[in-house]
């Protein structure tokens, strides 16, 4: 186990009541607004003293109560990367860079100053100020500043929210090169279903203050029920290799003997990718579909259904690329008879794939 | 130059002389109180602050009466200082000095606060996460984005202690070459029979002390301002 | 008609004018403003309630530095009498036609003393081998501006006279006003100061240890008079009610004295 989290702290009208033990990696508070997740981030840091609780990564305790230990934010080694950025207005981005460079003790031995400015595409940017950079270069530089502190893990508090969506595909990158690259511990913020397909290790959820869940990606996002944000964001997060990238604009991908198609990804072929189909964006069909517009036709059975108050109802579907969720309404479930059991058709668009839904 | 007279000459350069440690004295405390103000919470605080407005408030000579009662030469602080650094306030420059200093006080301790409270609490927040402790915060961070305002301050109380008298000249009585200042010389002048020409001149040597110190505020503030806006 | 109206009106002005002049003892309450030199204080502050309730005018009194007020006066304060602690700022004002001469007279004498803040000072004799830096020690000689403030100027005078103005120049403290240089003694700031008799009487914390000879410095009178222009009957019945007994009698006990010749 490398993340030990147990907290207790409560707020005018609204309790945190969070435990949980995660691995390696990068995980993903994930939850939505007002659920606690950001308080968990600032116990982690430091900038919150809760009533009750122990935080310990690896063999290093961050805070217990019940021993009365509490390290002070400076001497935690986190690095902090916030939503806002919060670069130093008065410094250049390479003063920022190495701010933190400055404050780390003598046996800490960060990441090399060129690699994380290669890593991060800084170089053309370090004799700039804050000031005159763009939301996704100052997050890129806040990546940077928070690594090149020699942190024993990274925080990130929704670094992605505050950028339009072509910066955040743009920076999102980075982060998967982070969780990738680093070997630190990584907890990080969003109530974004896309960054938590893309990025997650592991899963947290969180919902008014209490864990409601733990596993993978696609354990998480493909059950509703245990999705906090709600059936819009379930989707199932599938492993694909691309085969080829062909001349019309299309790449071709293979997932569990399944081919795919979607609109052309950057990644070379051989590489593997995740794909978030959302289940809004899948259709289903009890018999095989011909002469549609869709590329993406996959045969599977049917496992599950579930139903609720409203009109829709999600259904998973298990293929040979992976566990599909659909959402359909429940009139049309009833109507083509579904069951556990029953073989369908999952029909997806290629072009409903987002390019924020397909990452490395 | 003979435009002025040798004693106006003399009570121009004690003016400056005064100006700068009343100024010199202000900034320290000034702004370390103006940070307690704005960024701690104690028991106190409320007190703190009323007692830091007080120079403002109180008519001047009162403030003056205080401190010849605890800085004079029968005064409890007097006594001390003089025993402990050699330090002697009554009837010297150095006492007019700490009365400018006093009257400076709220204009400093208020400038400064202005300036502590537009820092942002988040970046400080954010250096103390990369390993910043809270003094090193304070020097990298909070103390590069208030000098404009702590400028501002100290521009404020070199005008005030060219200006005061009141206090001067309760605490320290009007001593030509020790507590003459341009004020008490121009008063003095105003009492004279055909003083009219000093006041004058004196009067315009302050008005050009001030707009000049102004001006050189403006030009480093404007520098300072664009280190920190990051252009 | 309306010529019958108006007719009617101005018997009854008429009729109303009558009744006010059978009534001479309802007349209006007037304003007197008097400028006076600040070793009149406690006096003044005395004679104002029975000047009040003898004629039923109010007085106001604005007490300061003689060459303040004169200032005052010159740039045309609404003052109505000036009394000032020295001949020089009356002469200026009378140059500058802002008096009515003809009411201009000496009012009061004072005279200048030593005093000390520590009780236990033995009395001391002013005459040249007095040796008042010795007296000192480190500590400063209060007195008012001696360059502009009459008692600043009465002293220095003085000093002078004996030969011992040099000697003790460097120790002096100037203050703003003769109360204030008082104030320094009173309160132990400085060890010895120079003010009229008057305020050395008035002030219980300073002992007198000297008392400058008449002849050392030119007399200190107290000249008074009304500005022009006169417009108040009020005002000559304030400058007769200084001269009553009952007024004499405060200013004396205060410890002025009464010019020759008056």
């Amino acid at each position: 186990m490398t993340l030990a989290c147990h907290l207790k702290h409560a707020f005018p009208g609204f309790t945190l009541d969070a435990h949980f033990e995660v691995p390696e990696g990068l995980t993903v508070l994930y939850g939505r607004s007002g659920s606690g997740k950001t308080t968990v981030v600032n116990a982690a840091a430091g900038l919150l003293r809760p009533d009750e609780g122990r935080m310990q990564v690896d063999d290093w305790l961050l805070f217990d109560t019940a021993q009365k230990a509490w390290l002070p934010p400076h001497k935690r080694r986190v690095g902090y990367i916030f939503q806002e950025g919060r670069l130093f207005p008065h410094l250049t981005v390479a003063q920022n860079l190495r701010y933190g460079h400055w404050f780390a003790p003598k046996g800490a031995t960060p990441e090399p100053m060129d690699r994380v400015v290669n890593m991060l595409g800084l170089g053309p940017l370090l004799h700039r100020r804050p000031a005159a950079l763009s939301g996704g270069e100052k997050q890129r530089v806040a990546i940077g500043r928070a690594l090149l502190a020699a942190p024993r893990m990274i925080l990130a508090d929704e670094p992605l929210s505050a950028l339009d969506d072509a910066r955040k595909s743009e920076v999102l990158p980075y982060f998967e090169r982070l969780r990738d690259e680093v070997e630190i511990p990584i907890l990080y913020v969003t109530h974004s279903a896309a960054e938590v397909a893309r990025l997650a290790t592991t899963v947290v959820t969180l919902e008014d203050g209490r864990v409601t869940g733990q596993g993978t990606a696609a354990e998480v996002l493909g059950d509703p029920s245990v999705t906090p944000l709600g059936a819009r964001a379930a989707g199932a997060v599938l492993e694909a290799t691309i085969t080829k990238h062909h001349p019309d604009a299309l790449t071709e991908l293979n997932a569990g003997g399944t081919p795919l198609f979607l609109p052309a990804l950057a990644q070379p072929e051989g590489s593997s990718v995740r794909v978030r189909i959302a289940a809004h964006d899948v259709i289903l069909s009890t018999t095989e579909p011909a002469d549609l517009s869709a590329l993406n036709l996959l045969p599977g059975t049917v496992q599950d259904i579930r139903s609720g108050q409203g009109p829709g109802a999600i259904v998973s579907l298990d293929t040979a690329a992976g566990r599909i969720l659909a959402r359909v309404t429940r009139r049309s479930a009833e109507r083509l008879d579904l069951k556990t059991g029953t073989p369908c058709y999952a029909v997806i668009k290629s072009v409903a794939l987002a390019p924020q839904d397909i990452g490395g | 130059m003979d435009w002025l007279t040798p004693e106006e000459w003399q009570a121009v350069a004690l003016s400056l002389r005064v100006a700068f440690w009343a100024t010199l004295f202000c900034l320290p405390i000034g702004v370390f109180t103006a940070y307690a103000l704005a960024r701690w919470a104690f028991p106190g605080r409320q007190l703190l602050n009323i007692l830091v407005h007080l120079p403002l408030i109180m008519p001047p000579v009162v403030t003056g009466y205080l401190l010849l009662i605890a800085f004079g030469p029968q005064g409890g602080l007097g006594a001390l200082l003089k025993e402990t650094f050699g330090l002697t306030f009554a009837f010297r420059w150095t006492g007019a000095a700490l009365a400018s200093g006093v009257m400076a006080f709220p204009f400093m301790v208020r400038a400064a606060r202005l300036s502590i409270e537009a820092v942002d609490p988040k970046l400080e927040q954010a250096a103390a996460t990369l390993g910043a402790s809270r003094a090193w915060v304070f020097v990298t961070v909070t103390l590069p984005m208030i000098l404009p305002g702590i400028l501002a301050g100290c521009v404020l109380a070199f005008a005030k202690g060219m200006g005061e008298f009141g206090a001067t000249i309760t605490f320290v009585s009007n001593i030509p070459g020790e507590t003459q200042t341009i004020p008490l010389a121009i008063d003095l002048a105003l009492e004279t029979p055909g003083g009219e020409g000093r006041v004058m001149r004196l009067a315009l040597i302050s008005i050009a002390l001030a707009a000049g110190a102004l001006a050189l505020s403006e030009w480093v503030s404007r520098r300072v301002a664009a280190r920190v806006g990051g252009v | 008609m309306w010529s019958a109206h108006i007719k009617l009106g101005l018997a009854k002005l008429q009729l109303a004018a009558a009744l006010v002049c059978a009534f001479p003892a309802v007349s209006w309450a007037d304003e007197v403003t008097v400028f006076a030199a600040s070793s009149l204080t406690d006096a003044l502050q005395k004679i104002e309630p029975l000047f009040e309730a003898e004629t039923g005018h109010d007085l106001r009194l604005s007490l300061a530095g003689s060459s303040k007020l004169a200032r005052q006066i010159q740039m045309g304060a609404p003052a109505d009498v000036f009394i000032s602690a020295n001949t020089d700022w009356m002469n200026r004002l009378e140059e500058e036609g802002l008096i009515a001469s003809e009411t201009r007279r000496d009012l009061l004498g004072n005279a200048l003393v030593l005093i000390a803040h520590d009780p236990d000072t033995p009395p001391v004799t002013i005459d040249k081998s007095l040796d008042l830096p010795a007296l000192l020690g480190d500590g400063r000689l209060a007195m008012a501006l001696v360059d502009a403030v009459p008692a600043g100027i009465y002293g220095k005078a003085a000093l002078q006279h004996f030969d011992l103005w040099e000697g003790v120049a460097p120790q002096v403290a100037q203050a703003g006003s003769v109360r204030a240089a008082l104030a320094f003694v009173a309160s132990g700031a400085t060890p010895l100061g120079i003010v009229y008799e008057t305020d050395a009487s008035a002030e219980k914390s300073v002992k007198v240890i000297a008392r400058f000879p008449a002849g050392s410095h030119p007399p200190i009178l107290y000249p008074v008079a009304a500005l022009t222009p006169v417009k108040k009957p009020a005002v000559s019945e304030l400058l007769s009610f200084l001269d009553t007994p009952e007024v004499q009698d405060i200013f004396t006990k205060a410890g002025f004295t009464r010019p020759a010749g008056q």
